[in-house]
């Protein structure tokens, strides 16, 4: 919930912008990445899915800057990401959340302080449905009823079929089909977490290995629902406008409302290093993460569909790292 | 009419199954070749003037029926899916429309695409082309030939900032790790005229991106003026201008991009070459280390140990190991060679660079190994049965004539196995490319743009992670950013390992048939 506080600190500073389909801006207060000089090796990246994409385009914007640089990047789910980082494996541990505390114990054990969060985008987690689906919203006691089977945000019963969220016709009869990510994911850890209130997601959700194949399994099944980060968005799917009550105004994921707060499934993507405190960053790192949160930086969350950090938050994540 | 023979109901039976097993991979090559092969070729782009007033101009990629549950009796409608580009001004490449919402479409001659370096492509209309922020030409001849020259000076900076630069960069990070180790002014001397060079070398990028200043100005729905930088372009074309040949040269030039270029945009374009570079370079590694393996655990288990029950189990045991599904090997490999064998050298060798690792992380090096285990069976299985069918005489003749029995294994018994060995071999390296799931956890990656094997000391980075073509199939297909427009991406990269495979079973029949000819004289 720290984020959100947080979101919500930073929107003062950014005012009120018109937002479009097309009109998100970085903000203009971010400086132009400079690159200095001596920068070379190898780069390591394992972690989120969600940010796979995300990574691989700043990797391409780091290679204009530092061609001789070689950035390897892996993306399987960002549980995979503290243990690469706690054994070396990578310098950049991506991840689609927080890090939990028994994972940052183990870092802190093994290397005697804690890991270095930096946000790098901000993601509102969408809920897909196939485009012909004609439902206007979903309020998350809902959405929690349809995902989960233990129900903790008091949803009165189950919801199995479309009908029970109010639509008619062909529609009434037809069973929920429930496509989500396997349990490797931040995004699955993420939603877990604050949609379903930590409950228990439903046996018959069809996991998915990647965000991507649960968009082209909902594009494919008209009575489809499912989850995945904002990025992910395709015209053959609709991101569903949510509200955090019943009966409330239903709120649509972009960029305003994941800054204001009021999207109730705004997020930080984070990047994960290894910061050991008073020696510093290695300058590869050091520079990945400066480059990352510069006006091209911050360009590229556009290019890839999610949303650029406030500028506020752009500047406390600078002055952490070393 | 003949009536039928008792055996010719068998005949049928195994012809049948033939021609089913070929009408099942001649099916999948078709589908395969069918979606993908048309990918490059340059569609008719269509302007749509809408109901409402708007206008969309791009290439259809789909069609259909809009599903209409509660009137079945109506006229079925449909839909059509555009691919309109340009994904910084509209937020999405795609756009389903309505065919009842459409009044009007046309096929505009100088409707313009312009492949872009970053945010796909662009559909619009060509105004004007501007140098220093002042209108020059109109003229298309003159755009293109701008264009050329945008084209080579790109190409120049490339390797400015590639190869000088980056030879600068190599030393200095080498440097460093020596001043880390001891201080001395000698080296901080040589840092220092390093850094000069570099500054140099800076100034003449400065002076070559200085020349990139010319600016298409082209239009889209709702947006009068886009300004493209030049240095952005790919390539232009106004496809519903383009005779038949002018769209072969286009699809050729793309398929070589193809084949030749690196990925670009989170590898949804541009090129997959260093998949392909990575495919072959792992299996050519793979083949190297499993054959001398496995036929000589092949001459062991059948010219020196005695036959009897243990030689049995370990035969069985070798035969089953085929069988053990293929993730398995690469968790051994994980758990063996990387954080065993890698952490290990990592202490011994590389000790100054962690905790980074060096080999103690996926690379090329241990996914070879790890594909080589895999294999194993397989070349020996084909080994054994080789040796098994060299007749006894042969061997008894060396002997006769006064050879040790070592001399026999390798002058007479290794020649004329060789055969064999490569019908191993072939099996072997047709499942290490197709193979993903060991890779995946052993070393492959989503992007990594240096090749393992380059003109860089020491040439052979067998630490380094690499693409290869068949997690590119998974990756494009399932982690794209943009589904819809990767699609096609999928298809074109399976021909390609495909053809990789078929180009490496090829080289293996050839040389098998060669040596098969030169050893036919010692089965006599």
């Amino acid at each position: 919930m720290k984020s959100i506080v947080m979101l919500v600190a930073a929107i003062a500073l950014t005012g009120s912008a018109a937002f479009g389909e097309s009109q998100i801006k970085v903000d203009e207060s971010l400086a132009s990445y400079q690159p200095v000089e001596g920068v070379s090796g190898n780069l390591n990246s394992i972690g989120s899915d969600t940010l796979n994409n995300l990574m691989t385009y700043w990797s391409e914007e780091f290679k204009k800057f530092y061609p001789n640089v070689n950035v390897q990047i892996e993306g399987k789910g960002s549980s995979t990401a503290p243990p690469a980082l706690i054994a070396g494996l990578a310098q950049l541990g991506p991840m689609s959340r927080k890090m939990k505390a028994s994972e940052v114990d183990d870092f802190e054990r093994a290397h005697g302080y804690k890991p270095l969060a930096v946000p790098v985008a901000v993601d509102a987690l969408a809920v897909f449905v196939h485009k012909d689906n004609p439902i206007q919203g979903l309020s998350l006691p809902q959405v929690d009823a349809i995902f989960s089977k233990t129900r903790r945000l008091r949803a009165a019963a189950d919801i199995a079929s479309w009908g029970q969220v109010g639509l008619t016709g062909d529609w009434t009869d037809r069973p929920i089909s429930l496509y989500g990510r396997n349990s490797a994911s931040g995004t699955y850890g993420f939603f877990k977490e604050h949609a379903l209130g930590k409950g228990d997601i439903k046996d018959t959700v069809k996991e998915q290995p990647g965000s991507a194949s649960v968009v082209q399994g909902i594009t494919v099944d008209r009575f489809g629902i499912g989850y995945s980060g904002i990025g992910y968005t395709t015209p053959g799917v609709r991101a569903l406008p949510l509200s955090k009550e019943d009966g409330g105004t239903f709120v649509e994921a972009n960029q305003e409302n994941a800054y204001a707060g009021t999207y109730p499934l705004a997020r930080f993507l984070y990047v994960y290093v290894n910061q050991a405190p008073g020696e510093g960053l290695d300058p590869l790192t050091k520079e990945f993460l400066k480059m990352v949160l510069s006006k091209e930086g911050q360009e590229i969350c556009i290019k890839d569909g999610y949303f650029p950090l406030p500028a506020k938050v752009v500047a406390e994540s600078l002055s952490k790292i070393e | 009419m003949k009536s039928w023979k008792p055996g010719d109901s068998f005949i049928w039976l195994s012809g049948g199954a033939l021609a089913l097993a070929l009408l099942m991979v001649f099916g999948l090559i078709a589908l395969v070749v069918v979606n993908g092969a048309s990918f490059f070729w340059p569609r008719d782009v269509e302007q749509f003037q809408l109901n409402d007033g708007r206008v969309v101009l791009g290439e259809i990629t789909a069609r259909e029926k809009i599903p209409q549950p509660n009137a079945s009796h109506a006229p079925a409608t449909h839909r059509i899916q555009i691919k309109r580009g340009n994904r910084d001004l509209y937020g999405t490449d795609f756009i389903w429309l309505n065919e009842t919402d459409i009044q009007n479409t046309t096929a505009p001659r100088n409707a313009l695409v312009i492949e872009r370096v970053e945010w796909g492509n662009f559909y619009g209309i060509f105004q004007r082309l501007e140098i220093g922020g002042q209108t020059v030409s109109n003229d298309w001849k003159f755009v293109r030939a701008r264009l050329a020259r945008a084209r080579k000076l790109t190409a120049q900076i490339h390797t400015v900032s590639r190869k000088d630069i980056g030879a600068i960069n190599r030393a200095q990070e080498r440097l460093r790790r020596e001043l880390k180790r001891s201080e001395s002014a000698e080296l901080r001397a040589d840092y220092a005229a390093l850094q000069a060079q570099y500054q140099e070398q800076l100034a003449t990028l400065a002076s070559l991106r200085g020349q990139l200043t010319d600016v298409l100005v082209v239009s889209a729905a709702g947006h009068p003026e886009v300004r493209i930088p030049l240095a952005d372009v790919v390539r232009m074309n106004h496809p519903n201008a383009m005779t038949a040949w002018r769209k072969c040269c286009f699809y050729a030039e793309k398929l070589w991009e193809f084949v030749s270029a690196e990925p670009r945009e989170s590898n949804t374009e541009g090129g997959v070459f260093p998949a392909i570079y990575g495919t072959v370079l792992l299996v050519l590694l793979m083949s190297l280390i499993v054959t001398p393996l496995g036929v000589l655990a092949a001459l062991y288990l059948r010219e020196y140990a005695r036959q009897g029950p243990i030689i049995s189990a370990v035969r069985i045991a070798v035969n089953n190991l085929a069988g053990v599904p293929s993730i398995v090997y690469g968790v051994f490999g994980v758990a063996f060679f990387i954080y065993l064998g890698g952490g290990t050298i990592d202490q011994a060798f590389f000790s100054d660079r962690l905790p980074t690792p060096t080999f103690g992380t996926g690379g090329l090096l241990w996914a070879s190994l790890t594909l080589a285990l895999l294999t194993l069976p397989v070349v020996i299985v084909a080994t054994e049965e080789g040796l098994a069918a060299i007749p006894p005489s042969t061997r008894a003749g060396a002997l006769a004539l006064g050879a040790t029995k070592f001399e026999t294994t390798w002058r007479v018994v290794l020649p004329a196995v060789t055969p064999a060995v490569l019908t191993g071999l072939i099996l072997a390296m047709a499942r290490a490319a197709g193979e993903v799931a060991p890779l995946m956890i052993t070393g492959v990656v989503k992007l990594a743009p240096a090749l393992p094997l380059d003109g860089v000391f020491p040439y052979l980075h067998l630490d380094r992670k690499f693409m290869h073509l068949g997690f590119h199939i998974y990756d494009v297909g399932f982690q794209s950013p943009n589904v819809d427009a990767a699609r096609p991406m999928v298809y074109t990269t399976t021909i390609l390992l495909l053809a990789v495979v078929l180009a490496f079973n090829l080289t293996a029949i050839s040389i098998r048939a060669r040596l098969r000819k030169k050893y036919s004289s010692t089965h006599l």
